[in-house]
């Protein structure tokens, strides 16, 4: 596959999902389904954050970053590469409070369209959102404290590009603290060759040293793997907004069983020289 | 989009400041407008108060 079909599927598949949990809010009075709060429980996130923030912005997508947002203080710059619906956005803000300002990033229109509505709904003032590419961001040089990103970094063709645009923007001492799928052994063909499984944010990922070393050559130092569990294929496969990705897929749930000893959810952190 | 983020927003494709031009704005944000970089020559609309930073050719 090419890098660009690449993307545009990513694209047009985070947009279905955008479109769908829409209709599903407006229409068939399902919102509040238990499944993305049972996802984001699993993946680490209190009842009282998600609580503090629209249920709407919560898509339970990602791999979670909870450890990422309890860093946050008072005052910071956050970017979020990969903002979806807003959930981890809005997170963020309350932590950084009024006089810090949280901005997020997605390429995908109906996400941000997504994002804002849920932003106003919620009157946060220091969230924006903004349409972009997270290998060419639209931001200057060194006005960022903190990145935070969750589960998204694997869907891009070229992560050596957004560690270096995330090393870019981040203020000399400012720390990127990403959440992200990387693989213990590589994936059999059929699903390495699938726009399903890359949509699902398991083709695109890569191999966990590979990984580290695309942050470490970007220029980052005191890479930390914070945290390492098993991926949870079954919340992708099984659940809510991972359904409607994988559920077109041709891949048999079998089979998707046989990979999830080799998909790892990592939590790392790093920091630009001061 | 917020007047104060302009500080802080830079072209896509060059990373050059941008220069803003605003067609409707309310008393919290600019809804309507155009962010144009003099050194690539790339324009950016901003629709419904968001401001479309995606290279030209992934737009739709």
């Amino acid at each position: 596959m090419k890098d660009e079909d690449i993307k545009l599927a990513v694209k047009n598949g985070y947009a279905r999902i955008a479109r769908k949990s829409d209709l599903c809010c407006s229409s068939s009075g399902c919102c509040g389904t238990a499944a993305p709060i049972k996802i984001s429980k699993k993946i680490g996130y209190s009842d009282q954050e998600m609580m503090s923030v629209p249920s709407e912005a919560n898509l339970g997508l990602g791999c979670g970053n909870p450890t990422a947002l309890a860093s946050l203080q008072e005052g910071e710059v956050v970017l979020d590469l990969g903002s979806g619906a807003g959930f981890d956005c809005f997170l963020a803000a309350r932590r950084v409070g009024n006089s810090g300002r949280v901005i997020g990033v997605d390429m995908t229109p109906e996400m941000i369209e997504k994002a804002r509505r849920n932003s106003s709904r919620a009157g946060f003032a220091n969230v924006e959102f903004r349409l972009g590419e997270l290998e060419s961001l639209p931001l200057e040089d060194g006005e960022v404290d903190v990145i935070i990103s969750n589960c998204v970094i694997n869907l891009v063709p070229d992560k050596e590009q957004v560690f270096r645009e995330a090393f870019r923007v981040l203020k000399p001492g400012g720390r990127i603290m990403v959440s992200d799928i990387v693989l213990l052994a590589p994936l059999p063909d059929f699903i390495r060759d699938s726009v399903d499984g890359y949509v699902g944010c398991v083709s695109g990922a890569v191999m966990k040293d590979q990984y580290l070393e695309a942050i470490r050559s970007a220029g980052f130092q005191y890479v930390q793997i914070v945290d390492e569990s098993a991926f949870p294929l079954d919340c992708l496969a099984n659940e809510s907004a991972g359904q409607q990705v994988m559920g077109k897929s041709k891949i048999p749930a079998r089979k998707l069983k046989e990979v999830e000893a080799s998909i790892s959810s990592l939590k790392v952190s790093a920091f630009k020289p001061a | 989009m917020k007047r104060d983020l302009l500080d802080i927003l830079a072209c896509p494709l060059c990373k050059g400041d941008l220069t803003l031009e605003v067609f409707e704005e309310n008393e919290k944000e600019i809804l309507t407008g155009k962010l144009t970089c003099p050194a690539c020559k790339e324009t950016y609309p901003i629709e419904e108060g968001i401001p479309n930073m995606l290279p030209p050719d992934l737009r739709e």
